[in-house]
């Protein structure tokens, strides 16, 4: 498979990502992304017009609701176009904005070209189903927009590859929907595991929440609506064509477990692992590769770094810290956390002080790191290489679950080395007419 | 619920139709996954059938099952299944196939062959696919253009650049694209002058802006060193998207002259911008950042310098650590500020050092800042000096010690700061101290050990130093700090005494219940009385006693006052009581009409509590409040009671 070499400041954005803010291994802290006044960028007074970030969001549904509230909270961030290929979710947008601020102005689109085609917009929010996060997002950069895009955003290795190529080549701006990064208790316990507060690393723990790997289907053919109620085209974008059936439109099974194998989306660990492999990589100082063997084992999944430490990716076993549970075991030390913001580690001299503690993984905070590097063109936490790569690793996870074999693979030629099948597994033909 | 049971249901037959069609431990090998697949391809079977078979070719298939995938891109259903395959099956059949299609297709389907061509990367295909640049259909020559670039050489880009210049708009910014992917191609083969050739015809091309931008990246990357006057130009643009493009591309042109020429201009450029020029040059991966990092954290604009500061901070090089406390000592309240928190949080151990270093020979406000310095990094080895800064004569400093202090203290250092409670003077003095007091006791983990020394102390106090000491032994809350607290209550001294309600009142365990109970029977006191029902109150809802002594505890409180207040207080305690002895306790209650609604309230909750465990007598409850109450609201609650307790029944 065709590679490119890394972003060659991929190296100071893990730096910067790691070390936004040190702390003393008691009461360190991670400082969660804070908004860069005008003032730090040598402009002075309020955000001025010509600085304000003009934004349109593809695909709102829940998430995406949430999400884009977090954006238009955001000093300096004007909401203006809705895309969505539902009726009702264009409308419910472009109420709730149009009630924000007062006027009617919100634009409403059902084919995200047109809404790429403003040149107007600096910044797209992509929160559609995983079945198009990389498609939009490239079509984005190529329109010369910068992306915010939900998780999982890619669906093979192929795609997480070109996702990356993209943005390097566009020179535009790439976060990933892994608001966790931006969260001083994963922060704090991806520094301890950096700094070598835990001994030589040996172990990570990722929660995976399922490893089956499921398929969104061909269902019986339905009556299909009219287009302007549903876009059904649009709706299946990239993914290979089936008839309307109305039960693939709840995102239960049809965008959040798709399988590998399905034409929707990742599923299996990909899901959560966008976030917990992730987190993992960043505790292991892995940001621009990923890991080199993989094998399933018993319920669990297990893959190997090339520096020799394991991943796990288990369901079972976990403290009681909420959803996301992350553990990173080193020679002399371990910590875990998840997504209710507390910590516990051994010894607990390395959690020991005051620490903000952020429960309910908000998003907020990623959404102005976001908006930080767009004014400065700076890397972010979940940056397209950083995303590449730790998707790379959840897809070859689910490759070796797919195939019930043990792998190896090359991260620098992007193979799996004499694995003719699971090679032909790193990517997917995407429908006309779509290409990334 | 049903919708949700029916859709999971959809998702288990979904999941065992894949199981079925895709499993990869199903017994059969490879080839004969295949040869089944090709089957289907080639019966009747319906479209879900076939685009499974599809799927199963994508990972076994060879090109033996091009034949049976082929006449399939025609299909408008069922074309882009067997792309999947085509797209991955290794060989040349795959690749005539998808040739041999192109001009028996159009539009779409055209478009989505003329894609996998591009992907295959195959080179047998240049000819055709520069034919179809000239293309009617906009879609299918930009198809082309793309599907050019991927595959590259010298043929690809002679057609695209021809294209370029010659081609319509619609298919302009396609084309650019396409010798924008040939470039990187040449420029990964090492052939820089191709690529650099390439960049520069889509830059001077008229092509989209965002493609102009992409080609003006290039060609600064590709030019290596030689590309800085691009990169400054590109910096020095007015349009602000090229502006941000220069930004971006001075992160990734390598060399220690491109960071050279940058902080030349960083110097130069106009102030708005020097901000995002210092945070490019910063993420540089370039050893000769430092060096700027740390003479603009010296000298720089004030905006620059607080930059410089979150940068080495991100950094972490022990060079940064002089320059931080250097900026700290300086009169600029912002960047002192700023400077004291990265030292505040450096993970690195030359903070301590130097801060120990630096502490004695400071004066004035800086020495206030190291000493609060030393205190956020408990720093051990300053004790010294925080101990001569408790003892300043200048309040703030004092202020400043006495809390460093608390925060760097250990169990040995208790002495050392009850001395200083000793001493202190004015109120402010006194509760600094305890505060300080209260913070070590709160961080150690031997609490007795802080109990004791505590204790000592008291002996030998003035009277506010024996109050503050109380205070704390409240914070330490073992048996013999219990005790203590105890002892002062029998004090001769008024103050003490009072102290040691509050202290008891506020105690967070149950042991401490008895003797607040016998403060409320024994004072004679209206406040001290008022806090110790209050408190006793709090520690009977955090349990710990059978219900029965819960209740027998609250009769005896009720018996012993007449207060509304206080009737109030203790009715929100007992309807915490699930039992149906609590129903009785309160039903007289319901009579006294100065606190008859939080009665009301409190037979509701312990009958609502009951519903279960007591069905009879919260029905008798529920029913009697339903009768008599006079408040809506409560009848209606009463009401849902009786309802629930129908249902659980």
């Amino acid at each position: 498979m065709k590679t490119t070499k890394s972003n060659p400041t991929s190296k100071a954005v893990s730096r910067r990502n790691f070390l936004k803010r040190a702390g003393v291994a008691a009461g360190a802290v991670f400082a969660a992304p804070y908004f860069i006044p005008a003032r730090a960028l040598g402009r002075d007074g309020a955000v001025a017009p010509s600085e304000r970030i003009v934004l349109g969001a593809i695909g709102i549904g829940n998430r995406g609701s949430y999400v884009l509230d977090c954006f238009v909270h955001e000093p300096g961030v004007q909401f203006v176009a809705i895309c969505d290929v539902k009726e009702t979710r264009r409308l419910a947008i472009k109420k709730k904005a149009d009630d924000q601020y007062g006027n009617s102005d919100c634009a409403m689109y059902h084919d995200m070209r047109d809404l790429l085609a403003r040149p107007d917009i600096d910044a797209t929010l992509i929160a559609t189903g995983p079945n198009w996060h990389a498609t939009a997002a490239i079509q984005a950069a190529n329109a010369g927009k910068d992306v915010y895009c939900e998780k999982p955003s890619t669906k093979n290795i192929a795609q997480s590859l070109a996702l990356a190529a993209a943005f390097r080549r566009t020179g535009r701006v790439f976060q990933a929907g892994t608001q966790r990064r931006s969260l001083p208790n994963f922060g704090l316990a991806a520094e301890l595991a950096q700094r070598g507060q835990l001994g030589k690393l040996h172990t990570l723990h990722a929660h995976p929440m399922g490893l089956t790997t499921l398929m969104s289907g061909w269902l019986p053919e339905e009556e299909p609506p009219d287009k302007e109620k549903i876009d059904w085209d649009m709706y299946l974008g990239p993914a290979a064509w089936r008839p309307f059936n109305k039960k693939l439109l709840d995102g239960f099974n049809f965008e959040k477990g798709g399988g590998f194998f399905g034409a929707f989306g990742g599923g299996g660990c990909l899901e959560w692992g966008s976030h917990c492999v992730d987190l993992c990589q960043w505790a292991n100082s892995a940001d621009n590769t990923a890991a080199v063997e993989y094998w399933p084992e018993g319920k669990e999944m297990h893959a190997r770094y090339a520096n020799g430490v394991k991943l796990v990716m288990r369901n079972d076993g976990w403290l009681p810290l909420g959803s996301c549970p992350v553990r990173y075991e080193g020679e002399t030390g371990w910590v875990e956390t998840a997504d209710n913001g507390e910590m516990v580690a051994n010894p607990t001299s390395l959690i020991a002080g005051p620490r903000p503690r952020i429960s309910g993984y908000p998003a907020n905070f990623h959404v102005r790191d976001f908006l930080n590097c767009v004014r400065t063109r700076g890397q972010t936490r979940a940056n397209a290489d950083t995303a590449c790569w730790s998707h790379i690793t959840c897809h070859a996870a689910n490759i070796s679950l797919f195939l019930g074999r043990r792998l190896k693979f090359d991260p620098v030629k992007c193979e799996f080395p004499g694995d003719d099948e699971a090679n032909r597994l790193r990517s997917e033909a995407l429908r006309e007419p779509w290409r990334i | 619920m049903k919708s949700k049971i029916q859709h999971f249901g959809w998702c288990l037959a979904i999941a065992a139709l894949t199981t079925a069609v895709m499993a990869a431990d199903s017994p059969t090998t490879s080839a004969e996954k295949a040869r089944q697949a090709i089957t289907t391809l080639q019966s009747n079977a319906p479209g879900d059938e076939k685009a499974m078979a599809c799927k199963r070719l994508a990972v076994y298939g060879q090109a033996d099952a091009v034949p049976a995938l082929a006449p399939l891109l025609a299909d408008e259903k069922l074309a882009s299944w067997a792309r999947i395959a085509l797209e991955v099956i290794p060989g040349s059949a795959a690749d005539e196939a998808l040739r041999a299609a192109m001009p028996k297709l159009h539009g779409k389907l055209l478009v989505g062959v003329i894609n996998s061509i591009g992907v295959r990367r195959d080179a047998k295909a240049v000819g055709d696919l520069t034919s179809k640049l000239k293309d009617a259909d906009a879609e299918v020559a930009s198809a082309a253009a793309v599907a050019l670039g991927r595959i590259g050489g010298d043929k690809a880009a002679k057609a695209l650049e021809k294209s370029l210049a010659s081609g319509p708009v619609a298919t302009r910014s396609a084309v650019a694209q396409g010798c924008i992917l040939c470039a990187e191609q040449f420029l990964a083969e090492g052939k820089s002058a191709k690529a650099v050739k390439l960049y520069d015809t889509v830059r001077k091309a008229d092509v989209p802006k965002q493609r102009h931008l992409e080609a003006t990246r290039g060609a600064i990357l590709a030019r290596k060193a030689d590309g800085i006057p691009l990169l400054l130009e590109t910096l020095r643009s007015p349009d602000k998207a090229a502006h941000g493009l220069g930004l971006r591309t001075a992160r990734e042109l390598r060399g220690t002259a491109v960071t050279d020429a940058l902080s030349r201009e960083l110097v130069k450029t106009q102030p708005d911008r020097q901000g995002p020029l210092f945070l490019a040059l910063a993420d540089r991966d370039d050893v000769s950042v430092m060096p700027v990092v740390l003479a603009t954290a010296k000298s720089g604009p004030k905006n620059l310098r607080l930059l410089a500061i979150e940068v080495m901070v991100r950094e972490g090089k022990p060079a940064c650590v002089p320059v931080l406390f250097d900026t700290l000592a300086e009169n600029d309240v912002e960047l002192a500020k700023a400077a004291k928190a990265a030292l505040a949080g450096w993970w690195g151990k030359e903070v301590d050092g130097q801060l120990t270093t630096r502490l004695p020979r400071a004066t004035g406000n800086s020495r206030r800042l190291l000493v609060e310095l030393a205190g956020q990094r408990h720093a051990v080895a300053a004790m010294p000096e925080l101990i001569k800064a408790a003892s300043d004569v200048d309040p703030a400093m004092r202020t400043a010690g006495i809390k460093a202090l608390g925060e760097t203290a250990g169990t040995a250092d208790l002495g050392a700061l009850t001395d200083l409670l000793a001493k202190a003077k004015s109120a402010d003095d006194i509760s600094a101290v305890q505060e300080a007091l209260e913070s070590t006791c709160q961080r150690v983990s031997d609490k007795a050990a802080c109990a004791d020394k505590l204790i000592a102390s008291l002996a030998t106090s003035a009277t506010p130093a024996k109050c503050a000491l109380l205070r704390v032994l409240g914070v330490v809350t073992t048996a013999t700090a219990l005790d203590a607290i105890r002892t002062a209550l029998a004090s001769p001294e008024a103050s003490v005494r009072d102290t040691a309600v509050r202290v008891l009142a506020d105690w967070p365990e149950t042991p401490a219940l008895p003797a607040l109970l016998e403060v409320l029977r024994t004072t004679q006191d209206d406040s001290h009385r008022f806090l110790a029902l209050r408190g006793c109150v709090r520690l009977l809802d955090l349990g710990g006693q059978p219900p029965e002594k819960t209740l027998e505890t609250y009769r005896d409180m009720l018996s012993r006052t007449e207060r509304t207040d206080d009737r109030k207080a203790l009715l929100s305690g007992l309807a915490n009581v699930a039992d149906p002895a609590a129903l009785k306790l309160v039903g007289p209650l319901l009579k006294e009409a100065q606190v008859q609604a939080e009665a009301e309230v409190a037979m509701l909750k312990i009958a609502g509590a009951l519903v279960k465990s007591a069905p009879a007598d919260a029905k008798a409850a529920a029913t009697q409040l339903q009768t008599e109450s006079q408040n809506p609201t409560t009848r209606d609650r009463a009401a849902k009671i009786l309802a629930d307790i129908e249902k659980s029944r």
